[in-house]
C-alpha cells in the first residue's frame, strides 16, 4: 500500500506560489527521488510532510489516514523524519547530544545518563555504518559535511517509516555520498521509504526506484527510474530542452598574469602552493577532500592567515583580509563555500545583500542614493536572471540557485577582476548550473581571471582551461590540453608517482 | 519600500504607546493635559537619548552595560569643572563628550579587536568608572549645575522644551544614519552575521567601535542634561538608565540578538517606559513594591513587544512540555535572525 499519498497540495508565501497542485505518491520499501529546478517547491513540499509548515490546501494521507502534522515532533511521532536543507543542529552541543536532543536517556532523577547517551549513539552509528564521527565532539567544530551526517543520524534515531533527505548529498564528499547512497538502498530494502532530493542525476539514477518531477510547484511526471533518460528528466524539470550544460570553451587566456602565488602556506593544510593564473583564464582546482583547497581559497581571500608571496596583476600584495582584497579593479572576490553562513544575510533583502560589499559607493555626502542603488540592483537581477518576487524578498526565502546568483551578483558588483569560486554550483539545479558556467566563460572572455574549485570533476573537465590538482597542501600536478580528464585528475590527486 | 511592513514590531510599539496613553487617561483625567504631556516628554527624552547609543550597539549585536557610570562620570565631571559657572562650558562640554566617546572607543576596541564579550567588557568599564568617581569625589556631592545646562534641560523655547528639540535633532540624525548611510547598512550586517559581514568586506571592527562610541557620546550628553534637570550631580544618578535604555530598545521592536530594529521604534519604547513610570505612583505603593511592579511590568512589556517573544514563548513551552521535538524548524530559522547565527568554527 502507498505510505504517502499527497494530492493537489497548495502553498503560498505572501505573493509567492511555492506549491500549485503538487501530487506525490510513494510506498514503503522504495527510494523515491523528487526532482525539480531550484524553486520548484521540493523543500516546501517536504517541509509540509515533516510538519515544519502547513499546507494551504490539498490532502495528504499517511498509511491511508489523513495526515496534517502541526509540528516536526508530530510528524516524527507518526513516522516521518526529515533532514532539512538548512541544518538545525545546536553548535554548542556534542554530536551525541544533538542526535538525541530532547530524547536523551534519563535517570530516575531526570538527569541525562552520559554513558547511556554515548552507548546509544555508538550503537546507532555502528548499525548504519556511519563514517567516523566523534560522538563527544561539539558540533561547532565539525565541517559542513560532518554536520550533514549528524543530521542524518538524528533523523534515523527516531526510527522513521519515511526518511526524507533534502539535498543531503550536496554537502557531502564523494566517499560520504557513496555511503549515503548505499544506506538509502539498505533502508529501502528493510522496508523504509526514503524520499531523496538531489540535483545530481547520476546519484538519483543509482539510488532511486521511482522519480517524481516537480516544476513550478506542480507535479509534471512520475517515472520508474529505469524507463526514463536524463534528457527527458531535464526537459521535464526545465520545461524545455537544455541544448548543452557546458558552454563552448574558447581559449581566452592572455599572456598577462593576474595572480601569481609562490610558496603560500597556512598551518599544516597548505604547504607551499605555487600558482599562475592568467587574465582571461579559468583555472580549475581539484583534489580529494581536505587536501588544502579550502585553505587555498581562504588564504587568498585573506580570511585565513598565510605566509608566502602573492602578486596581483604584477604587484606584490599582503593579503590582509576581505577589506583589502575585495573590490577595485585589482582586487579579488570570493564565492564562499557556505552560502548560508558566509555568503548571505538570510534575514535581509536581496537588495541589501547584493550591494553590501559596495554600499559606500552609493553614498553622496554620506547619504545613500537609493534610486541609484535600486537601478543597479534591478540591472543585476536582470543580468543574472534572478527569480524573486521583488528586490525586497528576503534572501533566506530565495531558492538555492537564486541565492547563489545573488552571491555572484554581489561579487560582480565589487568590480574585482580576479574571481575565486569555491564550489559555486553546489546545490544548484541543472538549468542554473548551465547559466553559471556560461557566465564564467563570458567573464573570462572579458578578461576576468577565475580560480574555480568544484567537487564535481566533470565540471572542471568541461569548464576549466587548465586544472591544478592539489595533494597534501601542494599543487601535485597542473593539467592542460587533452590531459584535462577525470582520469588524469584522479591519478594526480591520489598517487605520488603521477606528478606531472 | 514600505517601512512599516518590514518593521511590524515598530508599528506595534507605537500602537502600544498610544493604547497606553489612552488607557492611562481613563484612570487619571488630566493625564493628556498639555503640561503633563510636556513633562512626560522631557523624561522620555532622557531615556531616548541614552537609548540612542544603546540602539546602535544592540543593532550591531552587542550591549553596553557601562552606560550608567559613563553618564554619572560626565555629570560629576561637568559640575567639577564648571563649579556652577557657565564660563568653562565652552570647552568643558566638548571635552566631556570626547571623554564619553573615548570610553565608548575603549569598549568597542576591547570587543572588536580583542574579542572580549560585550557584557564583560562594558560591565568592567562600568565598575572601573564607578570606582574612579568614588575615589575622586570621596563620595561627597559636588557643586550645582551651571545655568546654561539647566536651561538646556528644563528651559523652553516658546512652548517647546529645549531638551525635546535636542532629542528631535538627534533622533533625526540617528534615523538617517541607520537608514541612509553605509554605516547603517554595515551595522545591520554586523549584527545579523559578523562572518557574512566580514566576508563581504564590511569594516566590522570599525563599525562596532563606532556604535560603542555613539553610545558613549549619548550617555555623556544625557549625563550633562540630567545634571541640569536635577540641578546637581549625584552618585547613582545613571543607574536607572541601564535598564531603561535596554528596555526601550527591546520594547521598540529591535531584536536583542542584533540585526533588526530601528531607532524610530526605540522612541516609542522610551515613551512607553515613561508612561508606565508615571502610572505606577498612582498605585500608592511603597518604594520597594514599586520597583518590583516596575520590573515585572517591563519584563512583560518587553516580552510582548520585542522579537524576543517567539523565543521566550518557545522557552516557556519547552519548560511546560518535556519533549516537543525540534526547537527550531526551517521556517522559523528563516524568519528569526537567529537563522543566521554564527556557528562556524
Ligand atoms: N518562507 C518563504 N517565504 C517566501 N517565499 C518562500 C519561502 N520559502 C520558499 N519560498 C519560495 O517558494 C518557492 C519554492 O521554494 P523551495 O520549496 O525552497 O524550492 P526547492 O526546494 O524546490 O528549490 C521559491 O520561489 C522560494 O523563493
Ligand atoms: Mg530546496
Amino acid at each position: 500500500m502507498d505510505l504517502i499519498q499527497a494530492t493537489a497540495v497548495h502553498k503560498r508565501f505572501g505573493g509567492i506560489t511555492a506549491l500549485n497542485g503538487a501530487d506525490f505518491v510513494a510506498r514503503s520499501g522504495e527510494v523515491h527521488a523528487l526532482l525539480g529546478e531550484n524553486g520548484a517547491g521540493k523543500s516546501t513540499f517536504i517541509q509540509i510532510l515533516a510538519g515544519a509548515i502547513r499546507a494551504d490546501a490539498g490532502s495528504i494521507l499517511l498509511k491511508g489516514k489523513p495526515f496534517a502534522p502541526a509540528s516536526p515532533s508530530q510528524a516524527q511521532a507518526a513516522g516521518v523524519s526529515a533532514v532539512f536543507q538548512e541544518l538545525s543542529l545546536v553548535p554548542d552541543l556534542t554530536v551525541a547530544q544533538n542526535i538525541w536532543f530532547r530524547r536523551e536517556p534519563l535517570s530516575a532523577l531526570r538527569t541525562v545518563r552520559p554513558k547511556a547517551l554515548r552507548q546509544d549513539t555508538q550503537a546507532l552509528l555502528d548499525r548504519y555504518h556511519f563514517p567516523r564521527l566523534a560522538a563527544d565532539l561539539e558540533v561547532r567544530r565539525l565541517t559542513l559535511a560532518e554536520r550533514q551526517v549528524v543530521e542524518i543520524a538524528k533523523a534515523l534515531a527516531r526510527s522513521p517509516a519515511a526518511l526524507i533527505l533534502d539535498e543531503a548529498t550536496s554537502a557531502l564528499a564523494p566517499r560520504e555520498t557513496e555511503w549515503l547512497l548505499t544506506l538509502s538502498r539498505d533502508l529501502a530494502q528493510a522496508g523504509m521509504l526514503v524520499v531523496f532530493i538531489s540535483h545530481r542525476l547520476a546519484e538519483v539514477r543509482r539510488v532511486a526506484d521511482r522519480i517524481t518531477v516537480f516544476r513550478n510547484g506542480a507535479t509534471v511526471a512520475v517515472h520508474d527510474t529505469r524507463e526514463v533518460t536524463d534528457d527527458e528528466l531535464i526537459a521535464e524539470m526545465l520545461g524545455r530542452r537544455l541544448d548543452r550544460l557546458y558552454p563552448e570553451r574558447v581559449a581566452t587566456a592572455t599572456q598577462k598574469l593576474a595572480l601569481k602565488v609562490r610558496g603560500l602556506s597556512a598551518g599544516h593544510r597548505l604547504a607551499g602552493v605555487d600558482l599562475d593564473l592568467a587574465e582571461g583564464e579559468v583555472l580549475g582546482i581539484a583534489g580529494l577532500q581536505g587536501h588544502g583547497q579550502r585553505e587555498l581559497f581562504q588564504s587568498l581571500f585573506g580570511v585565513t592567515r598565510a605566509r608566502g608571496r602573492v602578486e596581483l596583476w604584477g604587484k606584490a600584495v599582503a593579503l590582509r583580509g576581505p577589506r583589502q582584497t575585495l573590490g577595485g579593479e585589482f582586487g579579488l572576490a570570493l564565492v564562499p563555500e557556505d552560502r548560508r553562513n558566509q555568503g548571505l544575510l538570510l534575514s535581509k533583502s536581496l537588495r541589501e545583500n547584493l550591494t553590501l560589499s559596495v554600499i559606500p559607493r552609493f553614498a553622496r555626502f554620506g547619504i545613500i542614493d537609493a534610486a541609484r542603488e535600486k537601478a543597479l540592483v534591478e540591472e543585476m537581477v536582470q543580468f543574472l536572471r534572478i527569480r524573486a518576487s521583488s528586490p525586497e524578498q528576503l534572501a533566506g526565502t530565495l531558492s538555492g540557485g537564486n541565492q547563489q546568483k545573488v552571491i555572484f551578483g554581489k561579487m560582480l558588483l565589487t568590480q574585482s577582476r580576479i574571481l575565486l569560486l569555491y564550489d559555486p554550483t553546489r546545490g544548484v539545479d541543472v538549468g542554473t548550473k548551465g547559466e553559471i558556467f556560461q557566465l564564467m566563460r563570458d567573464l573570462a572572455a572579458k578578461g576576468y581571471a577565475i580560480l574555480f574549485y568544484s567537487s564535481d570533476l566533470l565540471e572542471l573537465v568541461h569548464v576549466a582551461d587548465r586544472v591544478a590538482v592539489m595533494r597534501n597542501g601542494r599543487i601535485a600536478a597542473i593539467l592542460a590540453g587533452d590531459r584535462v580528464t577525470e582520469h588524469h585528475i584522479l591519478r594526480a590527486a591520489m598517487f605520488e608517482s603521477a606528478a606531472a | 519600500m514600505p517601512f512599516v511592513a518590514r518593521h511590524r514590531a515598530i508599528l506595534l510599539a507605537y500602537l502600544g504607546m498610544i493604547g497606553l496613553l489612552l488607557l492611562t487617561s481613563l484612570f487619571s483625567p488630566g493625564f493628556l493635559a498639555l503640561a503633563h504631556l510636556r513633562s512626560m516628554s522631557v523624561l522620555a527624552a532622557f531615556i531616548g537619548i541614552v537609548a540612542l547609543g544603546q540602539t546602535f550597539v544592540i543593532l550591531g549585536g552587542g550591549i553596553d552595560l557601562s552606560v550608567p557610570w559613563v553618564l554619572n562620570s560626565s555629570a560629576v565631571l561637568l559640575t567639577l569643572i564648571s563649579n556652577g559657572q557657565d564660563g568653562p562650558l565652552g570647552w568643558a562640554m566638548p571635552l566631556i563628550l570626547a571623554c564619553g566617546g573615548a570610553i565608548g572607543a575603549i569598549n568597542g576596541l576591547g570587543i572588536a579587536l580583542f574579542g572580549v564579550p560585550p557584557i564583560i567588557m562594558t560591565l568592567a568599564v562600568n565598575v572601573i568608572l564607578q570606582g574612579g568617581i568614588l575615589v575622586y569625589t570621596g563620595g561627597a556631592p559636588t557643586a550645582g549645575a551651571p545655568p546654561l545646562i539647566q536651561y538646556l534641560a528644563v528651559g523652553r523655547i516658546g512652548e517647546f522644551p529645549v531638551v525635546l528639540i535636542i532629542w528631535a535633532v538627534l533622533a533625526g540624525a540617528a534615523s538617517l544614519a541607520l537608514s541612509k548611510t553605509a554605516f547603517g547598512r554595515h551595522l545591520y550586517a554586523v549584527g545579523t552575521s559578523p562572518t557574512v559581514a566580514a566576508y563581504s568586506g564590511v569594516p566590522t571592527a570599525q563599525t562596532t567601535v563606532l556604535a560603542y562610541v555613539t553610545c558613549g557620546l549619548t550617555a555623556a550628553l544625557a549625563g550633562m542634561l540630567l545634571t541640569g534637570y536635577s540641578g546637581q550631580a549625584y552618585l547613582g544618578m545613571g543607574d536607572p538608565y541601564l535598564f531603561t535604555s535596554i528596555a526601550a530598545v527591546a520594547i521598540g521592536g529591535a531584536s536583542v540578538l542584533g540585526g533588526s530594529g530601528h531607532y524610530i521604534g526605540t522612541i516609542a519604547g522610551a515613551f512607553v517606559l515613561t508612561i508606565l513610570t508615571g502610572l505606577l505612583p498612582a498605585l500608592n505603593l511603597s518604594n520597594g513594591a514599586l520597583l518590583i511592579v516596575y520590573g515585572v511590568v517591563i519584563l512583560v512589556t518587553v516580552s510582548l513587544a520585542s522579537e524576543a517573544f517567539p523565543e521566550l514563548g518557545r522557552a516557556l513551552r519547552r519548560l511546560a512540555v518535556r519533549r516537543p521535538g525540534r526547537p527550531r524548524n526551517m521556517a522559523e530559522a528563516i524568519k528569526t535572525p537567529a537563522g543566521n547565527r554564527e556557528d562556524m568554527p
